[in-house]
C-alpha cells in the first residue's frame, strides 16, 4: 500500500488544505479580536498584526472555499449546495457557517477601518460614513457573534472528518477540538508571520500578547493529541488497527514523529519557553516560530486526513 | 462596556430566537410527513449457498442500468480456493448498496441529493442535485459508491428503481440469477417469499455494529475461510 494512494481513499490533499485554510482564517479573526479587545483598544487598525489578520482571514477562507469547488466533480454545480440544504449534514451546516462567518468578518474589518475608511470617503461617498455608523451601533454584537462563529469555523473542519462512520480513526469525538485548537494556532502564527512582513515590529505587545496565549495552547493540542490516540487504541478492535496503522513505521509515522511532534509542535513550544516573555524579540524568532506553527499545523491536516481513511472499519 | 455586554446579549438572543423558530416549524413539518408512512420495505437476500459466481448479475445490471465500463453496482467477490483436492471450492459474496435504514450517505449528503424514497425505503441518488464533493463515497461503510464516468455525479445500486422496478420487473440482477440465489421483496408483507426466506434460514447483515441498519442479508455459506 503507497502512502499517498491507496484503495479506501476518497478525499485527497485538496480537501486537507481547505481544512487548513478555514481553520487559519477563523484563527485569524479570533486573535484579531482578542489583540483588539485586550491589548490595542482604539487604533487597533495601525498595528501590523491586526491589518495582517484583516487580509490573511478573508483571503484564506476564500481560497479554501475556491480549493473546495475545484474539487468537485461538477465544480459549475456548486451553486446548489447554496440552494439546497440538509440539516442533518455537516457539511450542508459548514457551509452555512463559512457564508455567515463571512458576512461578519467583513463588518468588524469594516469596523477595525472605519477611521481611514471615513476619511477618505467623507468627501467622495458620504453614503458609506453611514453605514459605518450603523455597524458602529451594533459593534458588541458583531464582535460577539465573529468570535462565536469563528469557534464554529473552527470546530467544523473537524466535524467534517469525524461525520465518516465508515473509519473508525476519523469517527472520533476529540477530532473537532483537535482542530480548533490548531486551526486557532495557525491563525495566530499567521498573524504574526504577517504582521512582521508588514509593518509590525517583532518585539511589539502584541506579540508578547500572542506567545502568552501559545504556550497554554500548544501544551493543549498535545494532550488532545495523546487523548486522540489513546482513545482509539483503548476502543480496540479496527480503531485500535488504526491508530498504529497512522502511528507505525513508514512515510506517515515519519511524518507525525518527525513533522507534526518535533517541528510543529516541540519546536514552537520549546523556543516559546526558552524566551521569556519579557526578553526582547527577533525578527527572525517570530518568523521562524510562526513558519514552524504553520507546517505542523498544515502536515497534522494532511497526515490525520490520509491515515484516517487507510483504515475502515 | 456593561452597555456593550448587554447589546451583544440582545443581539445574539434575538438571533437564537429567530433560529429555534425555524428549526421548530421545519421539525413539525417533517413530522407531519412521516405520519403517512408507507407499506413498502423493500430488501434483498443472497444466498452464498446457492452462488456459483456467474457474475450474470454484474453483466444484467450493467445493460439494464447503463452502468459504464469501469465501475459497477454490484460485483461479486470471490475468495478461495478452499479446501483439498478434488474439494476445492471457492465462496462469493455480494458486494453492492446494503440500503440502510439509517444510510451515512444520506446523513452527510450536502445537497439532499442522496435520498431514501419514502414509498420503498430504496436508497437512491438524484443525478441533477449531485455536485460530487464525494462526502457520501467517504462516509458509506460498504464502499459500494463510485463516481459515475458519465454524468459525474455519485452513483449506486438502487434496486432497479428507475428501470426494472418502474416497469413491474423484478431487479435485473434478480431475474438473471441462474440459481435463484438472490431474493428480492417486501419486508412488510409477510406472504412474501423475501419474508418467508428470512423466517427460515438464519442470516447476516454486514457492519451491524455501525447502527447503518441495512437491507441487504446474507445467507452465509456455511464453508469458507475462518476469520477471527
Amino acid at each position: 500500500m503507497s502512502a499517498l494512494h491507496f484503495d479506501t481513499l476518497v478525499w485527497h490533499w485538496p480537501i486537507a488544505i481547505y481544512l487548513f485554510l478555514a481553520g487559519v482564517s477563523a484563527g485569524a479573526m479570533f486573535f484579531a479580536v482578542l489583540l483588539k479587545h485586550f491589548v490595542l483598544k482604539q487604533n487597533a487598525y495601525q498595528s501590523g498584526f491586526i491589518r495582517a489578520a484583516c487580509i490573511v482571514a478573508p483571503v484564506a477562507v476564500m481560497a479554501g472555499l475556491g480549493i473546495l469547488v475545484a474539487d468537485l466533480t461538477k465544480p459549475l454545480d456548486f451553486w446548489k449546495i447554496l440552494v439546497f440544504y440538509n440539516p442533518k449534514s455537516v457539511m450542508s451546516m459548514g457551509v452555512l457557517i463559512l457564508l455567515i462567518y463571512q458576512v461578519f468578518m467583513f463588518m468588524w474589518i469594516g469596523l477595525i477601518f472605519r477611521k481611514p475608511v471615513d476619511a477618505w470617503c467623507e468627501s467622495r461617498f458620504p453614503i458609506v460614513l453611514k453605514l459605518t455608523a450603523l455597524l458602529a451601533r451594533f459593534e458588541a454584537t458583531i464582535t460577539g457573534l465573529l468570535v462565536i462563529l469563528s469557534l464554529a469555523l473552527g470546530a467544523y473542519t473537524g466535524f467534517l472528518l469525524s461525520a465518516l462512520p465508515g473509519y473508525p480513526m476519523l469517527k472520533n469525538p476529540v477530532l473537532p477540538l483537535l482542530f480548533l485548537a490548531s486551526g486557532l494556532s495557525s491563525g495566530a502564527a499567521s498573524s504574526l508571520l504577517g504582521g512582521v512582513l508588514m509593518n509590525g515590529k517583532p518585539n511589539d505587545k502584541e506579540v508578547h500578547f500572542i506567545h502568552k496565549v501559545e504556550i497554554p495552547l500548544i501544551l493543549v493540542e498535545i494532550v488532545l493529541i495523546f487523548t486522540f490516540f489513546m482513545g482509539l487504541v483503548l476502543t480496540g478492535g479496527q480503531s485500535k488497527m488504526a491508530a498504529f496503522n497512522a502511528l507505525g513505521y513508514g512515510f506517515w509515522g515519519w511524518i507525525f514523529w518527525v513533522g507534526i511532534i518535533g517541528l510543529g509542535l516541540s519546536g514552537p513550544l520549546a523556543m516559546n519557553l526558552f524566551m521569556t516573555t519579557t526578553s526582547k524579540r527577533k525578527w527572525a524568532y517570530v518568523a521562524g516560530t510562526a513558519c514552524l506553527s504553520l507546517i505542523g499545523v498544515l502536515l497534522l491536516r494532511n497526515f490525520i486526513l490520509y491515515t484516517g481513511q487507510m483504515t475502515i472499519a | 462596556m456593561e452597555n456593550s455586554k448587554r447589546r451583544f446579549l440582545k443581539g445574539t438572543c434575538a438571533l437564537f430566537a429567530g433560529a429555534t423558530g425555524a428549526s421548530l416549524l421545519a421539525t413539525v413539518n417533517a413530522s407531519e410527513g412521516a405520519k403517512a408512512e408507507s407499506d413498502i420495505k423493500y430488501a434483498m437476500i443472497h444466498d452464498e449457498t446457492k452462488c456459483i459466481g456467474c457474475r450474470a448479475c454484474e453483466v444484467a445490471c450493467r445493460e439494464t442500468n447503463q452502468v459504464p465500463e469501469g465501475v459497477s453496482r454490484v460485483r461479486i467477490e470471490q475468495t478461495g480456493p478452499f479446501g483439498e483436492y478434488p474439494n476445492e471450492y471457492y465462496h462469493f459474496s455480494r458486494v453492492s448498496c446494503q440500503h440502510c435504514e439509517d444510510a451515512p450517505c444520506v446523513n452527510v449528503c450536502p445537497t439532499g441529493a442522496a435520498f431514501i424514497e419514502k414509498e420503498t425505503g430504496i436508497v437512491s441518488v438524484n443525478a441533477w442535485k449531485c455536485v460530487g464533493c464525494q462526502y457520501c463515497i467517504a462516509a458509506c461503510p460498504y464502499k459500494i459508491r463510485f463516481i459515475n464516468p458519465v454524468t459525474h455525479a455519485a452513483d449506486k445500486c438502487d434496486f432497479c428503481r428507475e428501470t426494472n422496478l418502474a416497469q413491474g420487473k423484478q431487479p435485473a440482477c434478480v431475474e438473471a440469477c441462474p440459481t435463484k440465489a438472490l431474493v428480492f421483496g417486501n419486508l412488510k408483507d409477510p406472504t412474501s417469499e423475501l419474508v418467508q426466506v428470512l423466517r427460515a434460514n438464519p442470516t447476516q447483515r454486514a457492519k451491524v455494529a455501525l447502527g447503518t441498519r441495512p437491507k441487504l442479508f446474507r445467507i452465509l455459506a456455511k464453508s469458507g475461510e475462518v476469520i477471527l
